[in-house]
């Protein structure tokens, strides 16, 4: 025999340290940075309260109009002359939206990255947002979106989110709109949400090599000219749970896949069970090794994958799972599905299972924090969530030391298999029977 | 701007089989990215087998001698790493990014699924395995608007039997018809040692990685007559543009212009990579500039240009663009092939090039921001250039183009007369 049987244990650990994090109050806001010596990428994140949580009911989409409409031109130049110059510097402009924060980065050799951090203050704080200009961007991020929602997806997601939170409600809506609530904004909904929430300082995220970047320039550039503190964020909110399993259909026909999306509301980010449950989501469904997934992909071959997972913001959370799998094994894809979550809320976990995920979540924070990139969106974690410093090596601890009877605790209070809701973007003329006859809840008209 | 776009050390080492082992210390963090490239990949495949070398990559997460199927995720996800692998027209490669304690278990799992694969490998695994990938092309391919362009793409570029001509995902009726004896003698002939390059990057010293490498795979036997994949080095040109016009449920017109370019690693490919970006990276672009918001008939986020950086024939180049509403298909064509035309005859400014430099600059230092784009990258260039220091020369090679370069490089490869144009209508909303 050529090969050598004996698996090999693990050599000495050698203990993963968070880069050392620098705060500072500069130019009249704040900083918070990391250090990553030798590193010749910098990466430079303007962090704004003005998550899609700001946007008023009827106005979901308005953020990403914004984010687009920011690159038309700015007080000093038009929007050709703004892209040539902030492309020159090797960076566009990335914008990102979640419902806590709305985020605007560049990420360019260190050497470039004051000049960069210019120009995204920039656009931030002086954009032209000529009518006609942001006119038009809705209207092009109404078809964007439009075309989006063209995939398998989209459409499942939006009629998850409105049965578990309500569309009555922002956080029972898309986060980044709909076709229809983008088409229906006006430019004053643009302007007056800039001039509420894009004024105000922020905090300035940096990740780079902190000996080769002056912070304290960065901090002017990005502050310059704002006003107003800190507006009241809100606490979490309390979303009632079904009271039966709901199965909605969406037809998508001649559909070859059915697309899955079930799911309930959970705790919001602070709760105390926080890692216990981010631990019981992981066995059930958070790694390729997981439970769902080794039943519906390795064990039936119904789907190239499925993935489940409790999600959590600042005011609210949501246990969801998506697959999709063929159309002629949706229904048993679903029992399979809605059995294994059930199995877990009702057995927990088993010390075999979450000695995998304990070690991977944790074993990721040194595997998965090596770019700039993935620094400073560790670093955006510690400011959303009012985090210290030293979050990143307390989480690793938690993980390690969770035991089975805290995650299977976890998985018994915050897995509502019985409150799900089942979301079925599919071919409805071919699976509505198997459906009905799987009988796993009310098909909702 | 260093000189050098790989500051880090290289050292290698070829073992008795073949095995050739690169390694690059960087001790920044508790890390190391372990990346294997088998030089196979579906240029390989025969009539009749299309997607056999990407069903396989799946197998090979399957079990092996002395693995249980399976747990070759359970113990790299056990470890904390992350893992994966993928599967192009020229190679296949596995990967697993992992705390520094744990390298030598996973050169262990490597050497296993290398020397050790076809005992373990069932018709049980394989049914079930070609029922994921199934459905994986469902997903990706069939089940998406446009998700079937490339798919569409590479038999109007390549003829029939060139290497290239069909895609690595396969027909569903050849994953249909595997059966087992193929693969068991498709790992025999190609996943062998001296068809693959061993990368490990990150915390990790060069001497103990090699004596690991000699340690776990030494044993392995070699093969010596691994069959080479058909030459597509040449592909004659027909004088005839290749069209295709596809009526399918998607939501807007859509148009993708692709040329047979140069191979990866050329200087041509260099200089197409230049132009690329010049004609569809970002807002500063051309094809931005001009029909996103110039004439305003294509949809701004999704006009784009890029290379598909294929090493053993002329790689495709490709530029699309997506209409707005009540542009036709007809005249984004027109438009899109009008600005690619122009790569030839409109001279590309100081600023243009500097854009595109800039731009490229920082997507090569991102892609070795991490001990695993680093480890790919070295993968790559010893198995396709038979030295991982060449990866160094990539960066100052883009930043030395000029634009008679790229004027010439467009009228010699970018001509109307061999271009091929795919669009998509959508379906007809009675």
């Amino acid at each position: 025999m050529t090969l050598i049987a004996d698996r090999p244990g693990p050599g000495a650990a050698r203990p993963y340290r968070f880069p050392p994090v620098v705060r500072r109050a500069a130019g009249g806001g704040q900083v918070v940075a990391a250090h990553l010596p030798g590193q010749n990428l910098a990466v430079a994140l303007l962090l704004l309260d003005a998550g899609a949580g700001r946007e008023l009911t009827g106005k979901e989409g308005l953020g990403g109009v914004l984010a687009k409409a920011l690159e038309e031109g700015t007080a000093q130049r038009d929007a050709t002359a703004y892209a040539l110059a902030i492309e020159a510097l090797g960076t566009e402009l990335v914008t990102g939206l979640d419902w806590d924060s709305f985020q605007i980065s560049v990420q360019v050799p260190v050497d470039r990255l004051t000049a960069a951090v210019q120009l995204l203050a920039e656009a931030v704080r002086t954009p032209r947002l000529d009518p006609a200009d942001v006119r038009r961007v809705r209207d092009d991020e109404a078809t964007a979106l439009r075309m989006d929602w063209a995939n398998p997806g989209p459409r499942a997601d939006a009629a998850l989110r409105a049965d578990l939170f309500g569309a009555d409600t922002r956080w029972g809506r898309p986060m980044y709109g709909d076709p229809d609530s983008v088409a229906a904004l006006d430019v004053e909904d643009i302007t007056v949400f800039h001039s509420e929430w894009f004024l105000r300082p922020g905090t300035l995220i940096v990740a780079g090599d902190l000996d080769r970047i002056d912070l304290d320039a960065l901090a002017g550039a990005a502050f310059a000219g704002t006003g107003g503190g800190p507006a009241e964020r809100g606490g979490p909110i309390e979303v009632p749970l079904h009271t039966n399993r709901r199965i909605i259909l969406v037809d998508r026909p001649g559909s070859v896949q059915s697309t899955l999306r079930l799911g309930h509301p959970s705790p919001h980010r602070a709760h105390p069970d926080h890692v216990p449950m981010t631990l019981a989501g992981t066995v059930l469904g958070g790694a390729f090794t997981s439970r769902l997934n080794h039943l519906i992909r390795e064990v039936r071959g119904y789907t190239y994958g499925i993935r489940g997972e409790f999600a959590s913001s600042r005011r609210f959370g949501r246990f969801a799972v998506s697959s999709g799998v063929q159309t002629a094994v949706t229904a048993p894809a679903l029992v399979e599905a809605v059995g294994e979550i059930t199995r877990t809320q009702a057995g927990g976990v088993t010390e075999d299972e979450l000695a995998v995920a304990r070690s991977w979540r944790a074993g990721q924070l040194s595997v998965e924090l090596q770019s700039p990139r993935a620094i400073a969106s560790a670093l955006t974690t510690l400011v959303v969530h009012d985090l210290p410093d030293d979050y990143h090596a307390r989480l690793r601890e938690e993980l390690l030391t969770a035991d089975v009877d805290q995650v299977s605790a976890a998985a018994a209070t915050h897995l509502h298999p019985e409150a799900l809701t089942l979301v079925i973007e599919g071919d409805a003329a071919v699976i509505r029977n198997d459906l009905e006859a799987a009988a796993l809840g009310d098909l909702l008209p | 701007m260093p000189d050098s776009g790989y500051p880090w050390p290289i050292e290698t080492s070829r073992l008795d089989n073949g095995l050739r082992v690169v390694v690059s210390e960087d001790r920044t963090a508790p890390a190391v990215a372990v990346n294997l490239w088998y030089d196979v990949g579906s240029r390989h495949e025969p009539a009749g087998q299309t997607g056999f070398a990407h069903l396989f990559e799946h197998l090979m997460f399957e079990g092996s001698v002395n693995v249980a199927k399976t747990e070759h995720m359970k113990l790299i996800q056990g470890s904390g790493g992350s893992l994966n692998a993928t599967t192009n027209p020229d190679r296949t490669n596995y990967f697993e990014t992992v705390p520094a304690e744990h390298l030598e278990l996973a050169l262990w799992l490597e050497a296993d699924r290398m020397g050790g694969l076809v005992p373990a490998l069932t018709q049980e695994t394989l049914d079930n395995q070609r029922d994921v990938v199934k459905n994986e092309r469902r997903q990706r391919y069939e089940n998406v608007p446009y998700g079937d362009a490339w798919l569409r793409l590479l038999p109007l570029l390549y003829p029939p039997g060139h290497p290239y001509h069909h895609s690595t995902i396969g027909s569903m009726a050849d994953l249909n018809a595997a059966d087992l004896a193929t693969f068991q003698a498709f790992h025999e002939t190609y996943y062998a040692p001296n068809n693959a390059v061993l990368t490990v990057v990150g915390d990790a010293p060069a001497a103990e990685v090699f004596a690991l490498a000699e340690k776990y795979f030494g044993a392995l036997p070699a093969r010596d007559d691994i069959p080479p994949a058909p030459d597509g080095r040449s592909v004659p040109a027909t004088g005839e543009p290749a069209v295709e016009i596809v009526t399918a449920d998607v939501p807007a017109p859509r148009v993708y212009i692709a040329h047979r370019g140069h191979p990866f690693g050329s200087p041509g490919y260099d200089v197409l990579t230049v132009l690329a970006t010049v004609l569809g990276s970002g807002r500063g672009s051309r094809l931005y500039q001009r029909l996103a918001d110039g004439e305003r008939i294509a949809q701004p986020d999704l006009v784009g240009a890029y290379g598909v950086d294929l090493a053993h024939a002329p790689a495709p180049l490709i530029a699309t663009a997506t209409a707005r509403p009540g542009i036709s298909g007809e005249r984004l064509a027109e438009g899109l092939a009008e600005v690619v035309d122009e790569l030839a005859t409109v001279p590309v400014t100081a600023a243009e090039l500097d854009r595109a430099k800039a731009l490229l600059s920082t997507a090569w230092w991102r892609q070795m921001s991490t001990v695993d784009g680093r480890a790919d990258t070295l993968g790559r260039y010893t198995t396709q250039f038979g030295d991982p220091a060449r990866a160094a020369d990539r960066l100052p090679a883009w930043l030395a183009v000029t634009a008679e370069q790229i004027a010439e490089t467009a009228a010699e490869v970018l001509g109307a007369a061999d271009r091929v144009t795919l669009t998509y209508l959508p379906e007809e909303t009675a």
